[in-house]
């Protein structure tokens, strides 16, 4: 076939010119600049942000948020291989929370934490399939109407966290405690990292195999690459794009679940959303520019970073918004290379 | 001699292992109009890619009036008085002609779009060169035919001293191409140097001044167009002959009641041999395909198809002639099942065609990078399409049966697992052919099958076509080339305004007869009512 020499250089080529590895060097180059132009020594606050993620017995936060937002990338990722946006996370995430802390409620936890992750995840996906009929009938955008839709999502689960279902006497916007038997049993001696950690990164290989195994994944793609091709090569495309909204749904709603099935074991308002794991997560898909195999790893990257903020802010006195900022940088820079690359003047047949 | 308009020196350009041109020079006089030939996967479109600033060569350099460039993007190419129509167009289907062909040099009032002027001015050069455009059509409503006039009208508006048109006849028909090759001399004239890639080796010989005949990437001959045959071109091209002359149509397949004497008995079981010669009467014959009063009302209201029946029996190849936009993409789209009928039926071995994608018939769509294909993915995912079903779909499975397809249609391809973008533009085409002409079904529907590709491949698709109608399928073929239509279909079928002005056994379907049909000129008036002002 080929020489190896050639074909190093292709693949040297092709990782350097991939947009994961642009955005990112980007973006920390970007990032030091700032920190040099606020006075801060990098050489200082790099290694306090590796620190702050994985020493001093931090290492099981930053796995306690890494599970989370990993199922929220998965929840962004399977609509926009289908050329979706799912912009609903919080929405989902909210839904599938209090859905869950209701079920474990009112059955005494008899259905141990099994049943109320199966309702979480089921809500997230109802949510979430609404849009798919208002894009079709009504012809508003997935991107729009998740959106849209998210909000009266999270006031529900907030009303319902305040009055039918709160902590009576506390005047706290929070469910009493669950029933102990549905709580999420912790792996080892951790409390915050529990079977949420083997459970999404299982229900994430099966992703990453669906989409890259089977008809449905191939359809998906198909659908995303080109809608008209996947038309008129048969994919029923209204009612894959509405699975697909429908999965990803899913996924919100179940990480809602595990959320609340965690410690501190009840449904806590706002306590969701706060972190941006929708975010973030949207972040990590767009960072791995269309490579479903790189989710788990700029998810990675993108939580060490979060995680670590913290410490960098205590050791090297740099604010832990910079994380954010970096975040943000990110997204700008995907976007303005995808634009670039929509460009239609690129090459002839 | 004077100086060359525009030089290209030694170029070369590599895409990984593939040397798509290797040294290349080719100069072109003021007023030339120079052509460009080659089989697939030459290096034409490469070659043009690089003079119009798309791709920077490896080596080599381009002169423009004797000085050199540097043509960092097509903006480059563009200030220095270069304009190229591409094989795949790049309009954007939500503007208007007006605002595709001034985008990037806009008419400005205030700050903002003067849609008046832009619309005035491009109705002007319009009229000018006789180019029939509405400038506020919607591209996206528009069929191919007119939107590559559009993107001439683009060039022209930024007044390109050099215009490139790759393979700009691909999808026209006789007329309007010779329409083209009109204005073509008459820019020329005007001291336009013209830099045309086509596969039409006749329009190279009438329309051209010289031609350059590229070969893996190598020139491998030049040529003045006098004195030159197309003979000489294809052995310059492939290195050797052709074994029927390349543009003339081949001797027409068993027209209507005459059966060949050599043609084998169809190999498919319930089609006798007999099957060509269609009974007088059609309580007899069994239809493969019955199309009945059918009418298609577009996004307006208006009648796209206004009332069409035919019938198309097994082992006969059908052919729809008309000028781009009287209905036939509206008509085929309703037979595979894309689109709902207004009213009327499609019948299909005597069931209705479904609401959606009908598995039942092949489709080979004229619109490549629109329909046939999803560029960014790769050449196996683009092989699949169609044939997905079950579940489990084994990567190895997927490239093997690509490897497979790409063995036997002899696509020129580095790898099945790139995208199909990468791959010239008529290997694209022959990937498509591949992927239904394999596929074992009653009725295949073909729009434009030999778009951009080389004439060795054209007889291969030919014969193809021909097979696919000695195992008894039915087949309808549209095209804008007549000579395609005459060489393969038993009968013709001629479209205008979305009805039928023709139905002729191949025989009779004379250019004139054709021609006449193709403008209404019939004497079928259509109903009062039914106006598409
Ligand atoms: N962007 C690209 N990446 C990889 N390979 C490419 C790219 N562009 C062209 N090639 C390869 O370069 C060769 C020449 O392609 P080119 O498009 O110039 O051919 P062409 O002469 O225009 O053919 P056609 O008549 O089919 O349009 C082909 O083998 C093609 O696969
Ligand atoms: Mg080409």
């Amino acid at each position: 076939m080929s020489s190896p020499e050639p074909r190093a250089r292709a693949v040297a080529r092709l990782i350097a010119g991939t947009p994961a590895v642009v955005s990112l060097v980007g973006a920390l180059l970007l990032t030091t600049l700032v920190m040099l132009a606020v006075g801060v020594d990098p050489g200082l606050a790099y290694p306090a942000l590796l620190r702050g993620a994985f020493m001093d017995g931090n290492l099981e936060y930053t796995l306690a948020a890494y599970v989370p937002t990993l199922g929220m990338a998965v929840a962004f990722a399977i609509p926009f291989r289908a050329g979706e946006f799912n912009l609903g996370g919080d929405g989902q995430l909210a839904l599938g929370g209090i859905t869950a802390a209701a079920l474990a409620l009112s059955t005494g936890g008899a259905g141990s934490f099994v049943l109320p992750l199966i309702g979480a995840a089921l809500a997230g996906a109802l949510l979430a399939a609404l849009s798919a009929p208002l894009h079709t009938r009504l012809g508003i955008p997935a991107i729009v109407s998740t959106l849209l839709l998210s909000v009266p999502a999270v006031s529900l689960a907030s009303y319902l966290a305040r009055f039918p279902l709160a902590e009576q006497g506390t005047g706290l916007a929070q469910t009493p405690l669950l029933p102990l038997a549905a709580h999420l049993p912790s792996l080892g001696a951790s409390t915050y990292v529990t079977i949420g950690l083997p459970l999404v990164a299982v229900l994430t290989v099966l992703w990453l195999l669906a989409d890259a195994r089977t008809v449905p994944g191939y359809e998906i793609r198909a659908l995303g690459a080109n809608r008209e091709f996947a038309r008129y090569g048969g994919v029923r495309v209204s009612r894959l794009t509405a699975l697909t909204l429908a999965a990803g749904g899913a996924f919100g709603g179940l990480v809602g679940g595990l959320i609340v099935l965690g410690a501190p074991y009840r449904f806590v308002d706002g306590a969701l959303t706060a972190p941006g794991y929708t975010f973030t997560a949207i972040a990590a898909v767009l960072l791995a520019a269309g490579r479903p195999l790189a989710v788990p790893v700029t998810v990675a990257l993108l939580t060490i970073l979060q995680a670590g903020g913290q410490g960098m802010e205590r050791e090297a006195g740099v604010p832990s918004q910079l994380t954010q900022i970096v975040q943000g940088l990110i997204i700008v820079i995907v976007a303005v290379a995808a634009v670039a690359k929509a460009r239609p003047s690129r090459r002839p047949a | 001699m004077s100086v060359p308009a525009v030089e290209l020196v030694g170029i070369t350009k590599r895409f990984g292992d593939v040397t798509a041109n290797d040294g290349v020079d080719l100069a072109v006089e003021r007023g030339e109009v120079h052509a460009v030939v080659g089989e697939n996967g030459a290096g034409k479109s490469t070659l043009m890619s690089i003079l119009y600033g798309l791709h920077p060569p490896d080596a080599g350099h381009v002169l423009r009036a004797g000085t050199r460039l540097r043509l960092r993007s097509p903006a480059d190419a563009i200030a220095h008085g270069l304009g190229m129509v591409h094989q795949r167009f790049r309009l954007f289907p939500g503007l208007s002609v007006a605002e595709n062909v001034v985008l990037g040099a806009e008419p400005m009032r205030r700050g903002v779009l003067d849609r008046a002027a832009a619309r005035r001015s491009v109705a002007d050069l319009a009229e000018r060169y006789g180019l029939d455009v509405d400038p506020g059509a919607r591209i996206g409503d528009l069929p191919v035919g007119t939107r590559q006039r559009v993107e001439i009208l683009k060039a022209l508006y930024r007044r390109a001293e050099v215009l490139i048109l790759d393979e700009p006849t691909a999808v026209l028909t006789p007329g309007e191409a010779a329409g083209l090759f009109r204005m073509v001399r008459e820019l020329a004239a005007e001291g336009v140097s013209v830099l045309l890639v086509t596969h039409k080796l006749d329009e190279v010989l009438a329309a051209g001044d010289r031609v350059t005949v590229l070969r893996g990437g190598r020139v491998t001959g030049r040529f003045p167009t006098a004195g030159t045959s197309a003979d000489d071109l294809v052995r310059a091209m492939i290195g050797r002959s052709l074994a029927t002359a390349p543009t003339t149509a081949k001797k027409p397949p068993a027209t209507t009641g005459a059966l060949p004497t050599a043609k084998k008995p169809p190999a498919t079981t319930g089609v006798p041999p007999t099957a060509k010669k269609p009974p007088a009467i059609a309580g007899g014959a069994p239809y493969r395909l019955e199309v009945r009063d059918l009418r298609v009302r577009d996004r307006d209201g208006v009648a796209a198809v206004g009332g069409v029946s035919f019938s198309v029996r097994p082992g006969e190849i059908v052919g729809i002639a008309g000028v781009a936009g009287s209905g036939q993409r509206e008509l085929v789209d309703v037979m595979t099942g894309l689109r709902r009928a207004h009213s009327g039926t499609v019948l299909l071995d005597g069931r209705p065609v479904g609401g959606a994608r009908d598995r039942r018939v092949a489709y080979v769509p004229g619109d490549r990078a629109g329909r046939a294909t999803a560029p960014d993915m790769s050449l196996a995912d683009n092989l699949l399409m169609g044939d997905q079903r079950g579940f489990l779909l084994g990567p190895g499975r997927v490239r093997g049966r690509a490897a497979a397809l790409v063995e036997r249609f002899s696509i020129r391809a580095a790898s099945v697992r790139a995208p199909i973008a990468q791959l010239s533009g008529g290997n694209a085409q022959k990937a498509v052919l591949a992927r239904e002409l394999s596929r074992d079904t009653p009725v295949l529907v073909v729009e434009e099958p030999t778009q951009g590709v080389d004439v060795g491949a054209q007889e291969q698709i030919h014969a193809l076509l021909a097979a696919a109608r000695d195992a008894g399928r039915a087949v309808l073929l549209q095209s804008s080339e007549l000579s395609e239509l005459r060489a393969l279909a038993d009968r013709v079928l001629v479209m205008f305004e979305g009805r039928l002005t023709a139905d002729l056994p191949v025989a009779e379907a004379t250019d004139e007869r054709l021609g006449a049909a193709m403008t209404g000129a019939t004497g079928v008036r259509r109903p009062a009512g039914e106006s598409t002002e």
